[in-house]
């Protein structure tokens, strides 16, 4: 066990739920600093600057977004939210603010330890993207800008290229409409929502083995999109 | 009358006449006792005076008749041979010529000047009559207001009556006897002016305001000020001055409108929300503890774990029926904002499986759209929410393992959506029943449920202005059929491959 422990700072401020997903950290061999309010996760992410933050949204003293935006000024590491809101703009700007993940309350044990650890796994990968990759049945080598599946090239327009380069570079995090608009369109993509569905689709039908109900380019509804290995 | 009348008008043609020549006779009874001590061309002035202030005050027609008879006098009383129309001097007759023209342009020029500034005079009076008019509309707070600034106007200026029919108001009670309704209709309809030739003096005008035709203003006018010269530019300028106040007044009204509605929607979410997270936490708490206790070390006895998986399950369901209540105090109380956008209908039918893929476990589900589906218009939460209730619905009261199917088919105007199953189906003859909140079926006994996932279908496919209703599925089931409107699809550019 001479592996470095992952410092999780876990931000929440009902005393019950840090227990359980304490609990669940520690299970995940992860050493966890509690903090209940902003004041003191801005404290906390300050003297032992963690790998993983997992932030409330409805603190006493401030909004989970804040501490999310102040601390995107420092660290890149992953966040997930837990939000007891099922409002869709919530987690559309949790996202916005810097956010990896969410997990909506109420949560189960498995889920929690499954997403968390997805984020600490991707985090040394998130600093330079392997050129070659693999999900199902496709392999995509990005330094030949080649895309097979089954072995048989598949041709992807520009668009539908660029938009599964971004997707396969945050694998496991949710990326919200309004980014992958404006990374894949420039500013002038705000309009183009209905053109981000129909290009996602386009991928389904050419990468998915079932378009109707993909496995690696899934739809948060509401928000964006999720691309899992 | 209010308005002071000018002495031309308070006598009649004969008598202005009879009064000029009275003048003139006054003059030469006055001057006649001179005559013979002043030179005859200053005798001539006193007549050219009076012939000024008769014009002056009297009037053209009175002036031209003193103008002439003060060449007649003049002859008869001052040129010798005196007392007689004979001129002993011939001279004297370039003299009456002379007078006479100066006269006759003099009283020409003076009435004109005085009609001149009496047009002066009362187009001022005007002006500051609808300037007052103005302010009073603009500072007007409700139509009432507006009504009575424009019929204080009319019976003031013009001595007239009034009425103001707004659009959007009730047609005031009492009816007057020479209103139209037709009329006012037709004015309202045609946007012109109109004077219908049965009922002389009435006016009906449309109230059209910048941004539409907001009424209809309604006058009868005495005989003496509709025929006016300048009433009608008047009257328009007093219907605009109406029609935008009205219309001021419509915006104000929906100004506030949208700021209460704005207000209520604020605090009604923020209610929901708090009540939301108040419920959610202890259900958060729940669940996890009762999950942390299969972490436990030394692991607990299988009694304890069984006891922590149920603890689990009821919590968890719990958090579905506090998420359904939830749904449906926030469809119902109040108007549904939808946030739709054109979209794919398979991509909410992918992520409805794969959030119900627990509950469909063992289900196998075929999935059957047509490859040239439209986009469609419509919010994916909420669209979601729907599939989910009904993909939820047909794992829980279908027999295990038997097949669920989400199909779509376009007719006409509309995209319809089908799940079905293979469990009991629907009553016969329950015509919507089931779409009732609170309602469950009589086979639903030993299902758990709230009796909301339909109730929450319906809100959110009538909020996208479709239909929602059962079906039984041949070779027996029970399907939900609900159907989108298909719109205008936007023009698609995309690149070719």
């Amino acid at each position: 066990m001479n592996e470095p422990v992952p410092r999780v700072l876990l931000v929440e401020d009902e005393a019950q739920i840090r227990r359980f997903v304490r609990l669940a950290l520690e299970e995940e061999g992860c050493a966890v600093l509690e903090a209940g309010t902003l004041a003191a996760a801005l404290a906390g992410a300050a003297s032992a600057p963690p790998e993983l933050a997992i932030v409330d949204l409805g603190l006493p003293d401030g909004s989970g977004v804040d501490f999310i935006r102040r601390l995107r000024g420092w660290s890149q590491a992953p966040v997930l939210v837990l939000s007891a809101r099922t409002e869709e703009h919530d987690k559309i700007n949790a996202l916005d603010a810097g956010a990896d993940d969410y997990l909506t309350k109420p949560f189960g044990v498995g889920e929690l330890r499954a997403r968390v650890r997805a984020l600490l796994r991707r985090q040394p990968a998130a600093a330079a993207q392997p050129p070659q990759l693999a999900f199902g049945r496709v392999k995509v080598d990005l330094t030949q800008r080649r895309v097979e599946r089954d072995g048989e090239p598949v041709h992807l327009t520009p668009t539908e290229y660029r938009l599964l380069v971004i997707l396969l570079g945050h694998p496991g995090q949710v990326l919200t409409q309004r980014r992958l608009l404006r990374e894949v369109w420039g500013a002038s993509g705000g309009d183009n929502s209905h053109y981000l569905r129909i290009y996602i689709s386009h991928l389904r039908q050419k990468l998915e083995d079932d378009p109707a109900q993909p496995r690696h380019i899934l739809t948060e509804t509401g928000v964006g999109y999720r691309f899992v290995t | 009358m209010p308005i002071a009348k000018p002495a031309a008008e308070r006598f009649n043609r004969p008598q202005r006449m009879v009064l000029g020549a009275l003048a003139c006779a006054a003059t030469a009874l006055i001057a006649a006792p001179l005559s013979g001590t002043l030179d005859l061309a200053n005798m001539v002035m006193p007549f050219l005076l009076t012939v000024l202030l008769v014009a002056v005050g009297l009037g053209r027609e009175a002036g031209i008749v003193a103008a002439v008879l003060a060449v007649v006098l003049f002859d008869v009383f001052f040129v010798p041979p005196r007392f007689s129309l004979a001129v002993s001097n011939l001279q004297y007759l370039i003299t009456f010529a002379v007078m006479l023209a100066t006269a006759l342009l003099t009283a020409h020029l003076a009435a004109g000047l005085k009609r001149q500034a009496e047009v002066a005079g009362a187009r001022e009076r005007r002006s500051r009559a609808l300037y007052e008019v103005a302010r009073r509309l603009a500072g007007a707070l409700a139509p009432g207001q507006v009504d009575e600034a424009v019929r204080a106007f009319v019976a003031d200026e013009l001595g007239g009556e009034s009425r103001l029919r707004v659009d959007a108001l009730p047609a005031p009670g009492a009816a007057l006897a020479w209103f139209d309704e037709a009329a006012a209709a037709r004015a309202r309809e045609t946007g012109q002016t109109l004077r219908p030739p049965a009922a002389p003096g009435t006016v009906y005008l449309p109230l059209a305001a910048p941004m539409a035709v907001r009424g209809v203003l309604a006058l009868r006018l005495p005989p003496f000020a509709a025929g006016h010269d300048d009433e009608p530019a008047l009257l328009e300028a007093l219907a605009s001055l109406a029609a935008i106040a009205i219309e001021r007044l419509h915006y104000v009204e929906v100004a506030q409108r949208s700021e209460l509605e704005t207000a209520t929607e604020r605090l009604r979410s923020s209610v929901l929300s708090a009540l939301s997270h108040d419920l959610r936490t202890p259900l958060t708490v729940l669940v996890g503890l009762a999950d942390s206790l299969t972490l436990v070390k030394p692991p607990l006895p299988a009694p304890a774990l069984e006891t922590a998986a149920a603890l689990r399950d009821q919590a968890a369901r719990l958090a579905e029926r506090v998420t359904k209540l939830l749904d449906m105090a926030r469809l119902s109380a109040g108007p549904i904002r939808l946030r739709k956008e054109w979209q794919p209908l398979e991509e909410v039918v992918g992520s409805s499986l794969k959030l119900l893929q627990d509950a469909l476990a063992g289900h196998p589900v075929r999935v059957e759209l047509p490859a040239q589906l439209p986009l469609l218009a419509f919010d994916a939460v909420l669209i979601e929410r729907v599939l989910c209730n009904l993909l939820d619905n047909a794992a829980k009261y279908s027999p295990p393992a038997s097949g669920i199917a989400i199909t779509a088919a376009i007719a006409d105007g509309t995209v319809e959506v089908a799940v079905c199953d293979r469990g009991p189906g629907f009553p016969p003859g329950d015509d919507g029943h089931v779409f009732g909140m609170f309602v469950r079926g009589p086979l639903a006994a030993n299902t758990p449920g709230t009796g909301l996932g339909l109730a929450i279908c319906r809100a959110i496919v009538d909020a996208h202005g479709g239909t929602i209703r059962t079906e039984t599925r041949s070779g027996g089931g029970a399907c939900v059929v609900f159907g989108l409107p298909r719109g205008e699809p936007p023009r698609l550019e995309l690149e070719v491959s």
